[in-house]
């Protein structure tokens, strides 16, 4: 899901890095003391997740974690995300540098997500942790899928979703397993 | 954990490893834009890319197969986006327009060259330069003050995580060993709770005692820069140079149209 340098249209690209540091603006302002260290573990949390893979059909698929993101960060999510990128981008150049305001607006926009589905207290916690891990994977994906065709790549892009419905799927269980450890040991970072 | 391969080579001592971390990041930064924004198709500009960037590994004495061994890691990324254009042609037009003379092809084929030289000038940026100095070239760049803290928060936290990570990684399969099942699963977040339970409580302790020694978002004992005139007519030469690549190139198939 790491969008590599010359992938994509430069363009977009610019587009995007002046969204996604606007974003860092807008959601960062006015972070209370308490709430740093929870950003900087949740990005090296959302990294090393990245390490865990699963054995899947020969190959092998690894976490996101966007979901779990948007329901512990809520909206400050998205600068624990573009540093998390900025750091994969630099390290392990997971992610390209000039792409990393499309990176981070694809995948904050899944922590984003994850977190408005989290808001809605009329559903089941259970039904709403799954669908923020599913959709904290499916609405990067397919906003990724948008760039990809802006950027006049063609169909082929349809078989790029369908890897990713697998890893959503995957991600919904992981997020339902994770909000209840959590319910159970440590309640007050789901409240 | 292990960590050398970060800023593995970034000790060494060459004409690049000398320059600015600030200016390092502009120069890259810019000639990546100038060899991404190349026009699907576009192939043969790429030789003279290709040279500028050998030139550049000669003069910073980063080894070679280090270099190929770091791009392996997002190979796959580049191969599957540039596969995508002739996988989009075959379905729409069939086997029979598959060649080198198609453009679908010839776009997937740009699409890998500046895939890989993005790349290898990404690495090139991280191994001249130690990440704390490239942090703080960021932050004398004006990034939010916000990022800075977490990133270099991140970059302490990693590690730690990373350690607990192994640990319990370790635990999950000797107690659940086999094929991936839905109960398997279940373990694997909570895994990814435990682990993020852990490290939250450590960081909490140690950003506690940070504010507590009055840290204020700036890390002491990190070393300040001090821009140089030759540091930024060296970048500068590098980037001109790509961009008359760049130009020429344009102008070049401006011709070739009219």
């Amino acid at each position: 899901m790491h969008i590599s340098d010359g992938i994509i249209d430069t363009n977009i690209c610019i587009v995007a890095n002046v969204a996604s540091v606007a974003l860092v603006y807008a959601t960062g302002k006015k972070t209370p003391i308490d709430d740093i260290p929870k950003m900087g573990m949740m990005g090296a949390a959302l990294f090393v997740a990245s390490l865990i893979h699963f054995p899947l059909a020969g190959t092998s698929i690894h976490l996101g974690l966007f979901g779990v993101a948007g329901i512990i960060l809520g909206k400050r999510a998205f600068p624990a995300i573009f540093a998390a990128l900025l750091f994969q981008s630099l390290i392990f150049q997971h992610g390209g540098l000039v792409t990393l305001g499309v990176n981070a607006l694809n995948m904050g926009a899944g922590a984003f997500a994850a977190w408005l589905i989290w808001r809605i207290k009329v559903l089941p916690e259970s039904l709403r942790a799954v669908l923020a891990g599913f959709f904290g994977i499916i609405v990067p994906v397919l906003l990724m899928s948008a760039e990809f065709h802006f950027s006049g790549y063609g169909r082929g892009i349809f078989f790029l979703f369908s890897v990713y419905l697998v890893a959503a799927v995957i991600e919904s269980i992981i997020s339902f397993s994770v909000v209840r450890f959590f319910r159970n040991i440590k309640p007050e970072l789901l409240d | 954990m292990k960590h050398s391969f970060i800023d593995k080579y970034s000790n060494l001592d060459s004409p690049v490893h000398r320059i600015d971390p600030r200016v390092k990041l502009v120069a890259v930064f810019s000639v990546i834009v100038i060899i991404v924004s190349e026009a699907p198709g576009a192939v043969f500009p790429f030789i003279f890319y290709g040279a500028i960037i050998a030139l550049l590994i000669f003069i910073s004495r980063i080894p070679l197969s280090y270099i190929m061994k770091r791009c392996l890691i997002a190979a796959p990324f580049i191969l599957l986006a540039a596969l995508l254009y002739p996988v989009s042609s075959i379905i729409s037009q069939g086997y029979q327009s598959f060649g080198l003379s198609n453009p679908e092809v010839k776009a997937g084929l740009t699409i890998l060259l500046k895939g890989f030289m993005a790349l290898i000038l990404l690495i090139l940026l991280t191994s001249t330069e130690k990440f704390h100095n490239l942090l703080l070239g960021l932050r004398k760049l004006k990034m939010p003050k916000l990022l800075g803290v977490i990133s270099a928060l991140m970059y302490r936290y990693v590690f730690i995580i990373h350690d607990e990570m192994l640990r319990t990684t370790r635990a999950r399969d000797s107690r659940t060993p086999g094929r991936l099942t839905i109960s398997r699963l279940k373990v694997y977040g909570n895994q990814s709770a435990m682990i993020f339970l852990r490290s939250l409580e450590r960081s909490q302790i140690i950003y506690n005692s940070m504010l507590s020694r009055g840290f204020d978002g700036n890390f002491p004992g990190m070393q300040s820069l001090a821009l140089r005139g030759k540091d930024v007519i060296a970048a500068t030469v590098f980037v001109l140079l790509v961009l008359t690549v760049r130009l020429t190139n344009s102008n070049i198939n401006c011709y070739s149209f009219n």
